[in-house]
């Protein structure tokens, strides 16, 4: 019998940082507000972390775990004793984080994943690392062999052939490519500069003239009562906007790069194992088989470098717990030549060369370019309100603009059955292109709406367990009603005749 | 619509459901014809009844807010427009609790052959979805009150799916409900890993 191990001697102390960081923020705001509104007892409140720190400081003294044969047992409290058994076969990720302080003490934190989802089965927080290195061997090596014929032939080294190695510069140009965060932080910027938080400081470097509070709110004004506006408000706004976006961006960049520096994915056996982090080091392994759906992203910079990241779901992680604990995509920045490789290693066997691409139905077009006219049209009507007849002048622009996006968005829509997967693609600018295996498949659906009906189309649904970010789903418009229905017959067929595994 | 005759053809074909005795659990599933079966006809006049249930409820609800209207409010024409249309109100979900399982129940059907099973349902936003046996998680069956006083019974299939992890099949008489989870559910004891 495997004997029963503690955490590391100073995991109480992470466990309490744990309990007490949750506290922090909104403790702050508490202690802040009371500040200001002079209140006495309110500072008290933060009274209540004392138990739930004690809680934290029970529960990692009590903390105990044993490498069984078939499973990993964890035992907590000292009063109510809970004991969970996680079979290997089940876990789906085994994820490791160690921040600069988790290095200093040589400990990491270790927290495994089973289907189950919602909370994380067991957190070891913490465990010396080579405690973590014995978890994951065990792990790996007692989990029933997986059934695939391919992957047992070979035997490569235990640290795994490099699938992905992204140097600082591919990490620099990521974080340039995918700047969403810049321009969440240009917004913020913007409304703090709005608000005249901004005030005193650019009033006393330029002036109250042109500084002072909505310099974009004078210049909007100007433009909509029809007179130019100076000439120096509007370069200063055109100016500001441009530097706030630069800043965003450049801050962006440092981020990815502290984020993700050396980043390295590999394919242990039947495992993916992904490092990377700058200050705090993140290590996640994720069983192949786990891998319900793979997509392939390319937004508009992407294609402008030649490059593209691509995000896999696996099974039980929702999407919002994902946020929570950061986790990255599998390849946030990869080469488009490098991306039949990175495939052939995830999905093995399945290919994306030879695709027979099926467009979709003909009349797509003008349905897509219905929905946006009818946009278009209620938006005119509102604005017409406001501003008199002259609101029909964007209606014109925007319709043309309608037109070029559902002719665009229409003609990159695309399915595709290989032999063990179906594909689907989507996205004008922003282009999506999402692959299920057939044995990963759960149900197929088909839906047909009024407007379906009308127009002889159909839409085939093909849905997977953690599908639960919308952008990632199989979920095809306007297919031939024929088509769909042939479709729908063969998925389900395909689905029916393999077996699903966790 | 267009399947509503053969669907009201296929009513009788569910009437010959053999009895679950121990002889037809053991002999192959019997559920598993591949033929297009309508919902057993009761559930129409349970839907309406439960319909009714709802109805009175929300009227109930909405006539204490016209109450209230009348004894709070200041304006003249607000307790007026209320009385006017509350009995509109009732009169229109009296009229759908009453029309409307008999629409529906013409557009759903549901077939179980040896891969799994097929439901059709949806009035104006159809949809066809396919289950297959392979992948069924886990099954219910469960009887409301009402539905035990029908003899009937609903199927709730789980799948390890996201939108359709749980796929429900209401107004199969219990009987046959007990059959198609027994037919749906995997023989083999296999470890689901």
């Amino acid at each position: 019998m495997p004997s029963d191990r503690r955490l590391h001697p100073l995991s109480f102390l992470f466990a309490i940082a744990g309990q007490l960081r949750q506290f922090l923020i909104p403790g702050l705001v508490v202690v802040f507000t009371a500040g200001a509104a002079g209140g006495e007892w309110e500072p008290w409140l933060m009274v209540a972390a004392i138990p739930i720190a004690l809680g934290a400081f029970v529960r990692s003294l009590s903390y105990r775990y044993r490498l069984d044969d078939t499973d990993l047992v964890v035992r907590t409290g000292f009063v109510f004793r809970k004991e969970r058994h996680i079979p290997y076969a089940r876990i789906q990720n085994i994820e490791a984080i160690q921040s600069v302080v988790h290095r200093l003490f040589r400990v990491i934190e270790v927290r495994i994943e089973t289907g189950a989802g919602k909370e994380d089965d067991a957190t070891m927080r913490v465990v010396p690392v080579a405690a973590y290195e014995e978890i994951r061997e065990c792990v790996q090596s007692r989990r029933p062999a997986v059934a695939a014929p391919a992957a047992g032939v070979e035997q490569p080294e235990p640290s795994g052939s490099v699938v992905l190695r992204l140097p600082a510069r591919e990490l620099i140009l990521s974080g340039f490519v995918d700047n969403r965060s810049a321009v969440l932080i240009a917004a913020g910027f913007g409304v703090v500069w709005e608000l005249g938080l901004f005030d005193r400081v650019a009033g006393l470097l330029v002036g109250e003239a042109v500084s002072g509070r909505s310099v974009l709110r004078q210049t909007l004004r100007a433009v909509f009562r029809g007179a130019a506006p100076s000439l120096q408000t509007a370069g200063l706004t055109v100016a500001g906007l441009a530097i706030l976006f630069a800043a965003a961006t450049a801050i962006s960049m440092i981020w990815a790069y502290v984020r993700l520096h050396g980043f390295v994915l590999r394919r242990a056996g039947d495992d993916l194992r992904a490092e990377y982090g700058l200050f705090t080091r993140v290590a996640t392994t994720i069983p192949l088989r786990r891998i319900q759906t793979l997509t392939i992203f390319e937004g508009p910079l992407h294609r402008l470098f030649g490059r593209a990241a691509v995000k896999v779901e696996t099974a039980g992680a929702d999407a919002q717990e994902q946020g929570a604990t950061g986790r990255e995509p599998l390849a946030p920045i990869i080469r488009r030549a490098e991306l039949d490789r990175l495939i052939e290693q995830v999905l093995p066997g399945v290919r994306a060369a030879g695709l027979d691409w099926q467009p979709a139905a003909p009349g797509a077009f003008w349905r897509e370019l219905r929905k946006s006219a009818v946009v278009s049209l209620a938006l005119t009507l509102v604005l017409a309100q406001a501003f008199g007849w002259w609101a029909l002048g964007p209606l014109a622009l925007l319709l043309a603009l309608s037109a070029v996006r559902a002719r665009r968005f229409t003609g990159s829509l695309g399915w595709a059955a290989g032999s063990d997967a179906i594909w689907f693609r989507r996205g004008w600018l922003w282009r999506r292109l999402t692959v299920a295996r057939f044995s990963k498949m759960q149900i197929v659906a088909l839906h047909r709406s009024p407007f379906d009906r009308r127009t002889g189309m159909s839409r085939l649904r093909v849905d997977t367990a953690g599908a639960a970010r919308e952008s990632d789903r199989i979920d095809i418009p306007y297919l031939p009603a024929a088509v769909a229905r042939d479709l729908h017959e063969r998925l389900s067929i395909e689905a029916s005749g393999t077996r699903f595994q966790w | 619509m267009h399947t509503a005759d053969a669907d009201s053809a296929s009513d009788q074909t569910q009437a010959p459901v053999p009895a679950p005795t121990a002889a037809s659990a053991a002999a192959p599933a019997p559920v598993a014809d591949g033929v297009r079966h309508s919902l057993n006809p009761r559930v129409v006049l349970l839907e309406r009844i439960t319909g009714l249930i709802a109805t009175v409820f929300l009227s109930g609800i909405l006539a204490i807010g016209t109450g209230i209207l009348w004894l709070a409010a200041d304006s003249a024409w607000l307790p007026r427009l209320a009385a006017v249309a509350w009995p509109v109100l009732t009169l229109l979900l009296a009229w759908h609790s009453y029309a409307w399982p008999a629409i529906s129940y013409r557009h759903e059907s549901y077939r179980v052959d040896a891969p799994g099973i097929e439901i059709r349902r949806g009035v104006f936003w159809r949809r066809e979805i396919t289950v297959p046996r392979s992948r069924v998680q886990h099954i219910d069956v469960s009887q409301g009150p009402i539905e035990r006083r029908f003899g009937l019974g609903s199927l709730s299939i789980y799948t390890a799916g996201t939108d359709y992890a749980m796929v429900a099949l209401r107004g199969l008489t219990h009987e046959r409900a007990l059959l198609i989870r027994d037919h749906l559910l995997p023989k083999e004891a296999q470890d689901a890993v």
